[in-house]
C-alpha cells in the first residue's frame, strides 16, 4: 500500500485528561480517510497534531516516509472545524488573499476561484461582505480557500456540519472529484451516511485511542460476521434439519409474498459458506441469499459499546 | 517574506478603508486645532466682561491711585462702612466684590477682598501687587529724594537672555540658540504623540489579534503562514496606518499653521508674544533641524510602537476576549504612564540623572528620549537609547512570538503567569 500519512503511536495528554492515547494509522495515498468517533473522542485533536496546531506529547507523523515538518503543513490543504473568515471583508476579496498566501498569483487565483464559485453556486457573493453570509455559505467559501491551490493532501474536519442535505451532497461530489483528480482526503465526521457513500478508509476513535481501523468494505464484511438472508418455501424444522450443524437460525422466520419465506441465519465457519448454500440450493427451494453487512452506523453503535 | 507582505497589505487596507479612519484622521487635526485655538480665542472675547469692585479705603490714599483694568473696574465709596457695604453690594448687586483698606495697609488682615462670587487667582495680584506698588512708591517719596520719578524711570531695566549650546570652538555664530520655552513645547508636544500612538495603536494591535483568536481566522491560517509571520504582518501593517495616519495630520496641521492660524489670527495678537513668537520662527524655520527632529521622531515612534506592540500582540493571543485582555493590558500602561511622569520631570533638568537613564531604558526611553532632544541631546546618547530600544524590541517579540504560537491557539480559561513563562519555554 502507498501511504501518503503516517500516524505512529502518537500520545497527546491535556492537564487531567488524555487526549489521544497511542494512537497509530496508515492513510493510503488517494483515499478518501475517514476519521469517526463520537463528540470529544479526539479526532480533532489528531487532525491538530497533524497540522501541528498541537505538538503531540509522544510519536511521529510521517508525510510520505519523512517526519512532518512545518514546511509539509503549508502543503496541506485543512478546513477547521470552526469557520474562520474575516467578518469584515469582501468575500471574493478574502478568497483571493488566503489563495495568495498558497502562493498563487492574484490572477491566477482570481481565475480559479471565480470557476470555483460558479460550480457551488455562490458567484452572486463574490462582492458581499463575509457576515452577510449565511453559515453554509461561509462553509462553501472556506472550502473552495481550503481546495483552491489543489494541494496533494486535504483535511475536513466536519465537513457536513451545518449543510443542508443539497449542499452536503454537492460537498460530497467535489470531494470525490478532488479524489478523482489525485488528491487524498481525510476528513472527520460523525455523519455515518456521508462515510459509508465516499469513505474508502476509516479509523475509528473513541476515549482517545483507534478502536478500528481498514477499508470500509472489509471493515464492514467482517463485521458482518456471516449472516445471511435466506428466502426459501420450507418450515424452519425443514431448514434446520437441511443447515445441519453447520449453521443456526437466527430469530424468528417471516412470511413474505406467495408462499415463501425469509429467514436469518448464521454460518459457524467461514468455510462453511459455498456448502450452505448448496445445501439450500438444493433442499430448501432456495428463492434467494444476502449476506446482511451491517451498516457503518450498526458498527459505530457496535465499536463504541464495545459489542462488536 | 511574501506571505508577511499579504498579511501586512490586508491589515493595513482594511483599516484604512474603513470610515471610522478617514473620520478620526480628518476630525482630529480640526479637533487638535480647537483646543490649541480655543484658550486663545477665549482669551480674546472674555475680556469684555470686566469685575467691578467696590472699594473702601481708610488710608484715602490708595483708591484714587488704583488703576481700573479691562479687568478689573474700581469703584471707590467713602460713606459706607464694611458692613454696611457687604449687605449693599450683595449677589444681586451685580458688584463682583468688595475691596476693603484698612488704615494701617501692612497691618495682618487689613486688605480684605470680600467677594460675591469665588475670586481669580489673576484678579487677586493684580490688586496686590498694585497697592504694593502704591504703598513702594509712597515709601520712597517720604525719603525726599529729588526728581524721584526720574531715577525711577532711568533704573528700570528690562534683561532679554540669549542662551546659547557651547560646541567648544568659541564662536559664538556657530553656536546654536536654544529656547526653553520653545523646547518645552515641542518636547510637550511629541511626548505626548509618542504615548498617544502607542497607546491607541498597541490597543488596536491587542483588539486584532484577540479578534483573530475569536473569529478562528487562525485555524485557518495555520496551514498559509507561521504564527509569527502572522504576528509581525498584524504589528508591522498597524504600524503603517499609524505612520499613515500621523503623516495625513502633519501634512493638515503644517497647511493649517500655514494658510488658517495666519488668517484667523489677527496680526496684534502675534505681536504681543513678539519674542516667544521669534524663537518659534527661529527654530520652525531651521530647516535641517527639523528635519533631524523628525527623523529621530519616526525613529522613536515606530520603536516604541514596536516594542509595546509586540507586548499587546502576545496578550492579545493569550486571552479570549478584549475585557480579559485588561489584565495585562494594565501592566503594559504602568511603564508608559511612568514614563510621562518622568517626562514631566524632564522639562526641570533634561540633563538629570532621573531624565538620563530613564531614555536609556527601553520601556520609557522613547518618551522620555523624545521629550529631550528639543533641549538639544548629545547624538550618543540618541544613537545609544535608540540601539537599545531597537534590541528590546527584537527581545520582546521574541519572546512574544513565543507566548502568541502557543495562546493564539488555547480557548477558554485566561492563562496564569504561570502558564505564560510555560509558554516561553516550550520548544
Amino acid at each position: 500500500m502507498d501511504t501518503i500519512l503516517k500516524i505512529e503511536n502518537v500520545t497527546k495528554s491535556y492537564t487531567g485528561h488524555k487526549a489521544l492515547d497511542d494512537v497509530s494509522l496508515e492513510v493510503p495515498r488517494g483515499a478518501v480517510y475517514g476519521l469517526l468517533g463520537p463528540n470529544g473522542a479526539g479526532k480533532t485533536t489528531l487532525i491538530r497534531v497533524i497540522t501541528r496546531i498541537t505538538m503531540a506529547d509522544k510519536g511521529r507523523v510521517l508525510l510520505d516516509g519523512k517526519p512532518l515538518t512545518a514546511d509539509d503543513v503549508f502543503h496541506i490543504g485543512y478546513m477547521p472545524e470552526e469557520r474562520g473568515l474575516y467578518k469584515k471583508m469582501r468575500v471574493g476579496e478574502q478568497a483571493i488573499f488566503f489563495a495568495r498566501l498558497k502562493g498563487l498569483t492574484r490572477r491566477e487565483a482570481e481565475r480559479r476561484l471565480r470557476e470555483w464559485f460558479e460550480r457551488l453556486g455562490i458567484s452572486d457573493w463574490w462582492e458581499r461582505k463575509v457576515e452577510d453570509l449565511s453559515k453554509g455559505m461561509a462553509q462553501k467559501v472556506q472550502f473552495i480557500s481550503t481546495v483552491v491551490h489543489e494541494p496533494k493532501l486535504l483535511i475536513f474536519d466536519e465537513p457536513f456540519s451545518g449543510f443542508d442535505p443539497i449542499n452536503a451532497n454537492a460537498l460530497k461530489e467535489e470531494i470525490l472529484g478532488l479524489r478523482d483528480r489525485g488528491a487524498t482526503v481525510i476528513f472527520s465526521t460523525h455523519n455515518m451516511a456521508s462515510v459509508e457513500e465516499i469513505c474508502d478508509h476509516i479509523t475509528l476513535i473513541n476515549k482517545s485511542k483507534n478502536i478500528l481501523s481498514g477499508s470500509v468494505e472489509e471493515i464492514r464484511r467482517s463485521a458482518g460476521g456471516n449472516n445471511f438472508e435466506v428466502t426459501h418455501r420450507v418450515d424452519d424444522d425443514t431448514l434446520r434439519a437441511t443447515l445441519g450443524d453447520r449453521a443456526v437460525i437466527v430469530g424468528e422466520s417471516r412470511g413474505i409474498v406467495g408462499s415463501y419465506r425469509q429467514t436469518n441465519i448464521h454460518i459457524r465457519r467461514d468455510d462453511d459458506v459455498r456448502t450452505v448454500i448448496a445445501a439450500l440450493n438444493d433442499g430448501c427451494d432456495l428463492r434467494s441469499l444476502r449476506e446482511m453487512i451491517p451498516s457503518m452506523n450498526d458498527i459505530f453503535i457496535r465499536a463504541v459499546n464495545g459489542t462488536l | 517574506m511574501k506571505k508577511i507582505y499579504l498579511i501586512i497589505a490586508r491589515e493595513f487596507s482594511e483599516r484604512v478603508r474603513k470610515k471610522s479612519f478617514i473620520i478620526v484622521t480628518l476630525l482630529m487635526p480640526l479637533l487638535m486645532i480647537a483646543i490649541m485655538v480655543a484658550p486663545s480665542l477665549m482669551m480674546l472675547y472674555s475680556t469684555s466682561d470686566q469685575k467691578q469692585v467696590v472699594v473702601i479705603d481708610r488710608t484715602g490714599e490708595i483708591a484714587p491711585q488704583l488703576q481700573s483694568s479691562t479687568e478689573v473696574m474700581f469703584i471707590p465709596e467713602e460713606r459706607m462702612s464694611k458692613a454696611e457695604a457687604c449687605r449693599t453690594f450683595n449677589e444681586e448687586s451685580g458688584i463682583f466684590g468688595i475691596l476693603y483698606i484698612g488704615s494701617d495697609v501692612e497691618a495682618r488682615d487689613s486688605v480684605q477682598l470680600i467677594t460675591n462670587a469665588s475670586s481669580s487667582m489673576i484678579i487677586e495680584e493684580s490688586i496686590a501687587s498694585q497697592i504694593s506698588a502704591i504703598i513702594e512708591h509712597k515709601k520712597l517719596l517720604e525719603y525726599n529724594i529729588e526728581n524721584l520719578d526720574k531715577i525711577l524711570a532711568s533704573v528700570e531695566t528690562d534683561i532679554e537672555l540669549s542662551t546659547f549650546i557651547n560646541n567648544g570652538t568659541g564662536e559664538e555664530e556657530t553656536m546654536e540658540t536654544t529656547s526653553s520655552g520653545i523646547s518645552y513645547a515641542l518636547g510637550m508636544i511629541l511626548g505626548m504623540l509618542l504615548y498617544m500612538v502607542i497607546i491607541l495603536y498597541g490597543q488596536m494591535v491587542l483588539t486584532s489579534v484577540v479578534e483573530e483568536k475569536a473569529s478562528r481566522v487562525i485555524d485557518v491560517m495555520v496551514t498559509s503562514a507561521t504564527p509569527f509571520q502572522l504576528m509581525m504582518g498584524k504589528i508591522i501593517g498597524i504600524a503603517a496606518v499609524a505612520l499613515t495616519q500621523i503623516a495625513i495630520w502633519a501634512a493638515l496641521v503644517i497647511a493649517a499653521s500655514k494658510f488658517l492660524i495666519p488668517a484667523v489670527f489677527s496680526a496684534e495678537l502675534t505681536a504681543t508674544n513678539d519674542a516667544m513668537m521669534q524663537a518659534l520662527v527661529g527654530t520652525l524655520g531651521d530647516t535641517g533641524y527639523i528635519a533631524t527632529l523628525f527623523a529621530y521622531v519616526a525613529l522613536f515612534i515606530l520603536g516604541g510602537f514596536l516594542l509595546y506592540a509586540s507586548l499587546y500582540a502576545a496578550s492579545g493571543s493569550a486571552v479570549d476576549s478584549v475585557q480579559d485582555g485588561q489584565q495585562f493590558n494594565t501592566i503594559i500602561m504602568l511603564p508608559i504612564i511612568l514614563s510621562i511622569i518622568i517626562m514631566m520631570s524632564v522639562f526641570n533638568d533634561p540633563n538629570s540623572p532621573i531624565a538620563f537613564w530613564a531614555s536609556m531604558i527601553p520601556f520609557t526611553s522613547p518618551i522620555v528620549m523624545i521629550a529631550r532632544i528639543p533641549f538639544g541631546i548629545a547624538t550618543w546618547e540618541i544613537i545609544v537609547s535608540l540601539v537599545v530600544l531597537y534590541l528590546s524590541f527584537v527581545l520582546t517579540t521574541w519572546l512574544a512570538a513565543k507566548i502568541f504560537r502557543v495562546g493564539i491557539f488555547m480557548h477558554g480559561k485566561r492563562p496564569t503567569w504561570g502558564e505564560l513563562w510555560q509558554w516561553i519555554r516550550t520548544k
